[in-house]
């Protein structure tokens, strides 16, 4: 993807907050019969930006990003494209374009044609040499040059699957919608895919929204990811926002590993909180909003903010190492409290060095910066 | 159970084997072989009557078999969206349509018409204007391509309706994110993608109606048409003749049965 062409090059500029959003969802709700698909979703999205949704299956992503194509039309509130209203607009009609979780690409036609789709379209109608040249582009910019009379079965998957973002950004559309679109994929070319969907974002600048349940893949690529649940949004935010500051045990699940430990607030103090696991354990953790003495509350510590030792530290907990996974440049130890249960830790090679290693079956204390946990909402 | 089964398929296969081999006798007698000719297929080009009748047939089975896949594939377009109790209905006819015995049809098609054409026919009369000579609807061949219309359009939509359900809704859908109307989808995604079942529908048709005896009976008026004539000269004696024309019908319907079953079977790879 090295060389992009003059006309699909976008010089985005992601600096400015003060971006126009080019799409927006304001109380979108839609109804299945008796199941609410998505309820209430606010959102803007910002010229330029890549934006994720990310959830577990049957969350509401699809449907979601359904509704800003124009196949489904929401049953309360609007779907906004560059300003305007679009719930009763036909998808034909909407300056969006969409790459399918199975690609969708035609069946009869070949690579060339199914890249030139969407601008035979076009009234007034474009020349043969304009569309040529424009197809001919895109097939650059996703390496395919040479492939214009391949038929589209012939290809690999990770073929297919440049075709049908050639056929999707060769029309430059205002936003990009893709459903899973690595989903079928194995993990290698996944990889590989990961990295050319987001430099290709940068290069030509439209806006992307993916949605995924791959929360390896949301996190690597995007700008800002909303975390959906049950048909609603619970947290948007960057990638680093959403992993240091989850508002709650669900997206710090979602998003990244945690260990939870589940007990009640027993005092705050100075943005500190300690609390009281159903075994008497006391526990610290930054303390976030809303929550009160009393509350029941659930603590999460990202396995890499756990510090081990062979040596007793005042407010350190004593566990067995249960089990350790080497994985290259960090160490996994699985770590047993009698209370707390299995414990993660992740120790990064640097520490792991010399005495620092440790065996199985070994008495280990651990313990974290109160300020790096987080006591957050059970649910 | 093996020996059943070759009893059935002897049963079922040696007359039309005796038909076959008895067309290509060099006597007059339909009941002893007197060494090979081709005479008889000679004489069946030769006959006018013959030749008449094979270009009504003809005639007959292109037209009805054009109407059909026509009407037939945009009936099962737009039943693609139709859902619930209106679809099973619609189901249920056009299945009941296929296995109505041809009898029937021939029979209730004759009735419906001849009372419809009683009633118009006064109409059109009074309705006329002075001096001229108002058109007669009566039995023909406009009645027999609509009988044979109607019956094969059902088949048409049966077979074009299996392949818009093996169609991935997501390629229109795909078509209209690709800002195609619903008739530019129509017309550069579906079309192409059910044609094949569009022509193996035209050839099954056109083979029905070509070969259809039956329904032509009671329908086709004075016309005469190919299984028509047989029918009328066996009356006066099978001779070889009528098997060189019943021979060469055969292996025809068979030939398209075999390429619309080819057309069909060939899977859409995706
Ligand atoms: N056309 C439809 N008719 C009825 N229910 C639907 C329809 N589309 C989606 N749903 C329901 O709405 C809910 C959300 O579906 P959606 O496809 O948006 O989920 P998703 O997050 O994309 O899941 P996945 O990761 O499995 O693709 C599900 O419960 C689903 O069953
Ligand atoms: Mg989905």
């Amino acid at each position: 993807m090295a060389h992009i062409p003059v006309d699909l090059q976008y010089t985005a500029n992601k600096q400015s907050d003060s971006r126009p959003p080019i799409a927006a969802l304001r109380n979108v709700s839609k109804v299945f019969g008796s199941v609410i698909a998505a309820d209430a979703l606010n959102l803007s999205i910002a010229q330029g930006e890549f934006l994720s949704f990310l959830g577990p299956s049957g969350c509401g992503k699809t449907t979601a990003l359904r509704m800003l194509a124009g196949f489904e039309a929401p049953t309360s509130g609007d779907v906004l494209i560059d300003g305007q209203a679009v719930n009763d607009l036909e998808p034909y009609r909407r300056p969006v374009n969409m790459v399918f979780q199975s690609y969708a690409l035609f069946p009869h036609l070949n690579v060339s044609d199914n890249i030139g789709y969407g601008l035979r379209q076009r009234r007034p109608r474009l020349s043969r040499g304009e569309i040529a040249g424009k197809v001919g582009r895109a097939l650059e910019i996703v390496r395919l040059t040479g492939f214009e009379s391949r038929r589209v079965w012939e290809m690999s998957g990770g073929q297919q699957q440049r075709v049908a973002l050639a056929r999707a950004i060769v029309n430059e559309p205002k936003l990009l919608l893709l459903d899973e679109p690595l989903a079928a994929l194995d993990r290698k070319l996944r990889k590989e895919m990961q990295i050319e969907l987001q430099d290709l974002q940068r290069q030509i600048g439209i806006t992307f929204v993916l949605v995924t349940h791959d929360q390896e893949e949301a996190l690597s690529l995007s700008d800002r990811i909303c975390v959906m649940r049950g048909g609603r949004i619970v947290q948007t935010g960057s990638p680093q926002d959403l992993y240091d500051q989850p508002k709650s045990r669900y997206v710090a699940d979602f998003v990244g590993t945690s260990n939870f430990f589940d007990g009640t607030i027993d005092a705050v103090v100075d943005g500190i909180a300690t609390l009281a696991t159903r075994s008497g354990l006391r526990l610290q953790g930054a303390a976030t909003a809303g929550l009160s003495v009393g509350a029941a509350v659930c603590l999460s510590v990202r396995p890499e903010q756990i510090r081990m030792s062979r040596d007793a530290v005042p407010g350190g907990l004593a566990c067995t190492v249960h089990n350790r996974i080497f994985l290259g440049e960090h160490t996994e130890y699985l770590v047993q409290h009698p209370a707390l249960g299995t414990v993660n830790v992740l120790t990064p090679r640097l520490i792991e060095s010399g005495d620092m290693s440790f065996q199985t079956g070994e008495q280990v204390h651990i313990n974290w910066n109160p300020g790096r946990a987080l006591v957050l909402s059970p649910d | 159970m093996r020996i059943y089964a070759v009893c059935v398929y002897l049963f079922l296969y040696t007359p039309i084997a005796i038909i076959a081999l008895f067309s290509f006798n060099a006597g007059r007698h339909a009941s002893q072989l007197q060494g090979f000719s081709v005479q008889w297929y000679a004489r069946a080009f030769k006959n006018p009557f013959v030749m008449d009748a094979l270009e009504t047939s003809l005639f007959v089975a292109f037209v009805s078999a054009t109407l059909a896949s026509i009407l037939g594939t945009l009936a099962a377009v737009g039943l693609q969206n139709i859902r619930g109790p209106a679809r099973a209905v619609f189901d249920g006819v056009i299945y009941i349509a296929i296995m109505i015995p041809g009898i029937v049809i021939g029979i209730a098609t004759l009735i419906a018409l001849v009372t419809v054409f009683d009633v118009l026919n006064p109409l059109l009369a009074s309705l006329w204007f002075e001096g001229g000579q108002p058109p007669r609807l009566s039995m023909g061949i406009g009645s027999l391509i609509a009988a044979h219309t109607m019956f094969t359009m059902a088949l048409v939509i049966v077979i074009v309706r299996a392949r818009l359900a093996g169609m991935e809704k997501v390629l229109t859908e795909a078509s209209a994110d690709l800002y195609a109307t619903p008739l530019g989808t129509f017309r550069q995604v579906t079309l192409p993608l059910i044609a094949p079942a569009i022509l193996a529908g035209f050839l099954l048709s056109f083979t029905f109606s070509f070969d259809d005896f039956i329904i032509a009976f009671f329908v086709a008026g004075s016309e005469t048409t190919l299984p028509i004539y047989v029918f009328s000269s066996i009356r006066r004696g099978v001779t070889p003749e009528i098997n060189a024309i019943g021979t060469m019908v055969m292996v025809a319907s068979l030939l398209l049965l075999i390429i619309a079953q080819l057309i069909l079977r060939r899977r859409p790879r995706s």
